[in-house]
């Protein structure tokens, strides 16, 4: 079977905004922070660490209680992400004349359930109960989310769950982009969600010493990618969600297309479990060009995976450089983790939203608190300072580089760019 | 509270069912217990009125017969 063309027909998030697609791309473009100051009453000591969090978002309301019930919170934000992209995609969430056997769901988690571990844990150590909810296997498995997606929109097809890290989602939309792109499925739902302010997971993160200080004054601006003063990511929850479609199916019904995705690749630096390379990270970028059969000199964006650590922003600044030669200080760059936090298994999917929402705005979001703050070690690329619009865009990429070495990157076109 | 009120009040929390439709006669199955929801209703019985619950414990049909079963197991276990 030929390759099929796959759109992005429906965009779902649930992010710390909390409003519509638009109002998340105007605060992005605006450069404002959604990072917050984090104090929990856990004693003896509390987390007190800048946050991204989506205090807006009520299961109760969005799911119904009878089926947030039965979810813990990583896998109510991605339901609740990709019931809002499948409505966005126009699609009916009842069965229609079309089967959907064969369609399908890839989702992205680091962490998984691991909100309702801790609440099993303490139940066991601290209260001293003799055995747990009935629900704690269903509440914590990692492949939580992608299940109730597909049992609540009829999708018979792959169920699968994506776990590596920082790149989680952007390895589970690169595996549902093959799906569609061989015509196995005409339509998979695919993105990310995470919750990673369970007590012991934030601990853990805390004691790698790469997470940013801050405190209720300076934590807006406690995450600084590619800047001299930079001190480490700022972990945050939410959902994404996207639709990809068979090119063919979308436009035969109609349906807006937000952008197409075209090529995705991958790759292991093999040499440290934390410490990026360059040569790993330029053999994603170049097999996702070749998998696009596109050249660097087509690329007008790059969303950058930017955590604001002091070892990978270098890093990745290097493989850009590498890639785009003596181009490379033309070549725009942001990352909007400055402003939406890192999303652990969703940073994939939200950083692919914006992406998309970059290409379908011609315009691209900055990186937030960079301007007169460039660590000379990231130059060598446009860094945008501010956010920029009434651009010509038609391809930008999408790097996600975990802890492992596992590097993944998504290449999107604008979808007026695709039909020219 | 007693063992009504208690089911009436878990299925009022998780599903949302009416309290007058939880009657004596009515099919746990038809007012949404399926087999998990099932070990938690019982669970609650546990940490509210501090039983135990055997391992091969029978599977109540009705509201009636699970009042039944776990009125039974808190009459024989009261301390």
């Amino acid at each position: 079977m030929s390759q099929r063309r796959v759109a992005i027909t429906g965009l779902g998030l649930i992010s710390p905004y909390g409003g519509d697609l638009v109002d998340y791309f105007s605060r992005l473009l605006a450069g404002e922070s959604a990072v917050r100051y984090l104090l929990t009453d856990d004693l003896p000591r509390p987390l007190s660490i800048p946050f991204v969090s989506c205090p807006g978002f009520d299961p109760d309301s969005v799911l119904g209680k009878p089926l947030a019930s039965m979810m813990d919170r990583f896998a109510q934000l991605g339901m609740a992400a990709a019931f809002a992209a499948w409505d966005d995609a126009g699609l009916t969430r009842a069965a229609g004349e079309e089967s959907r056997d064969s369609w399908g769901c890839a989702w992205g988690t680091a962490l998984g359930g691991t909100l309702a571990y801790e609440k099993g844990y303490r139940e066991l150590w601290q209260k001293g109960r003799e055995r747990l909810s009935p629900l704690a296997v269903i509440l914590g498995m990692n492949n939580a989310a992608n299940a109730h997606i597909s049992i609540q929109l009829g999708l018979g097809g792959v169920s699968m769950s994506h776990t590596v890290a920082c790149a989680s989602s952007a390895i589970a939309i690169g595996e549902a982009f093959r799906r569609v792109r061989s015509g196995e499925a005409s339509v998979m739902v695919t993105g990310g969600s995470d919750v990673p302010q369970a007590y012991g997971v934030a601990r853990a993160w805390e004691a790698l010493r790469v997470m940013a200080p801050g405190d209720a004054e300076t934590s807006p601006s406690a995450c600084r990618p590619f800047a001299a003063d930079r001190r480490g990511l700022v972990l945050g929850e939410g959902g994404a969600a996207l639709i990809l479609e068979d090119w063919d199916h979308a436009t035969a019904r109609g349906a807006r297309i937000h952008g197409e995705l075209v090529g995705y690749g991958t790759s292991c630096d093999h040499t440290h479990l934390v410490r990026p390379e360059v040569a790993g990270q330029l053999r994603a970028l170049q097999a996702t060009l070749d998998d696009a059969g596109l050249s660097a000199d087509d690329i007008d964006y790059v969303n950058a995976h930017g955590t604001a650590t002091a070892e990978g922003d270098p890093v990745e600044v290097g493989a850009l450089r590498a890639l785009f030669g003596e181009r490379a200080a033309q070549v725009p760059v942001s990352a909007t983790k400055s402003m939406h936090g890192h999303l652990l298994g969703a940073a994939g999917a939200i950083e692919a939203i914006s992406t998309v929402l970059a290409l379908r705005e011609q315009a691209i979001p900055p990186t937030a608190h960079l301007a007169g703050n460039l660590d000379p070690a990231c130059e060598g690329v446009d860094h945008v300072l501010e956010g920029r619009s009434g651009l010509r865009l038609h391809t930008a990429l999408s790097n996600s580089f975990a802890f492992g070495g596992s590097n993944a990157v998504l290449a999107f076109r604008a979808a007026d760019a695709g039909n020219a | 509270m007693d063992s009504l009120g208690l089911i009436r009040q878990f299925l009022k929390d998780r599903l949302g069912v009416e309290p007058d439709r939880v009657t004596l006669e009515a099919p746990l199955a038809e007012l949404g217990v399926d087999s998990l929801m099932m070990l938690e209703l019982m669970f609650e019985f546990e940490d509210r009125f501090g039983i135990k619950l055997a391992t091969d414990l029978q599977t109540p049909k009705t509201v009636g017969e699970m009042i039944a079963l776990m009125d039974g197991l808190i009459a024989s276990q009261k301390p």
